[in-house]
């Protein structure tokens, strides 16, 4: 596990993790998330799409992501851009790492703007978006 | 899926929104689910001695009901290609019943593609929740099929 970070250890440039971070779409997974959200899932159990994974499946893979920025405990998510290239597979394997675009103090909350991709094993796009987050507390 | 993904929205049209009731259980399987057990959702006395003086609802977990709204509506066109662009504005509570909805603010032409420009709502009562825009991928007509 990665051990959390100070606002002011937090660089603009800061790659994160330094490897990109794979993650497996796996079925456990995806069920998982979808009963959690209260989606039925038809879109995803049906003809062809039963190899179709919900895109928002980004909804997992970002909190693997920033657990790798090592954000201290009691963040807050205050912005969130998302672009999905393409339809996400069911079992695959996605590459993702971030980088760090922006730090600024806004009514003493203390910000981080971080940029992200997601590839697949092919390494084509799968999506790409960007996280902005009031930093935790301080370690 | 309840009904026919729409084939050719135009501006003005509001999508069919949805709506889910958020308890405490709810969040904590959220948790489970996503791996995000920041206790400003998760653990009562942390989240006490923070900004909102009790836990809040993961705002990944409300992002993930507007994309369900969006991929019932355009028969999942929207994972295929879609985009989101948002804030989260206010905090969800536990007892709070959230209502995601969204309405065609323009059809346009990005990056070669055509697609619905979609205002999000996104409320708990009265309250606003999460404010911004997504375009969903709606094929090449601009005019409503007859």
């Amino acid at each position: 596990m990665t051990a959390c970070r100070r606002y002011d250890d937090v660089a603009v440039g800061d790659v994160f993790p330094a490897e990109p971070l794979a993650f497996e779409v796996s079925p456990a997974r995806v069920d998982a998330f979808l009963a959690a959200t209260g989606n039925p899932g038809a879109l995803y159990r049906e003809g062809e799409a039963i190899a179709r994974a919900p895109s928002m499946i980004a909804c997992v893979y970002l909190i693997d992501l920033l657990a790798a920025r090592g954000s201290p405990p009691g963040g807050i998510h205050a912005k969130q851009a998302l672009r999905f290239h393409r339809a996400v597979k069911l079992g695959e394997t996605l590459s993702i790492q971030a980088r760090v675009a922006e730090k600024y103090i806004r009514k003493e909350r203390p910000y981080v703007v971080a940029d992200f991709e997601a590839r697949g094993s092919d390494g084509g796009l799968v999506s790409t978006g960007r996280v902005t987050s009031i930093w935790g507390r301080d370690p | 899926m309840s009904a026919a993904p729409v084939t050719a929205p135009l501006p003005g049209d509001a999508l069919p929104g949805l709506s889910r009731a958020i308890d405490q259980a709810v969040i904590d399987a959220y948790a489970r689910a996503s791996g995000d057990f920041n206790p400003i959702h998760v653990d009562p006395a942390f989240a006490a001695t923070g900004p909102f003086g009790r836990t809040i609802a993961h705002g990944l977990m409300t992002l993930a009901l507007v994309a369900e709204m969006l991929n019932a509506w355009s028969g999942g066109a929207f994972d295929a290609g879609g985009e989101l662009d948002i804030a989260f504005v206010g905090p969800v509570f536990v007892g709070d019943r959230v209502a995601v909805s969204g309405a065609v603010e323009e059809i346009a032409e990005v990056d070669g593609r055509v697609v619905a420009v979609v205002k999000l709502g996104c409320m708990a009562g009265d309250r606003a929740i999460l404010a911004g825009t997504a375009r969903v991928p709606v094929g090449h007509s601009r005019e409503r099929a007859s």
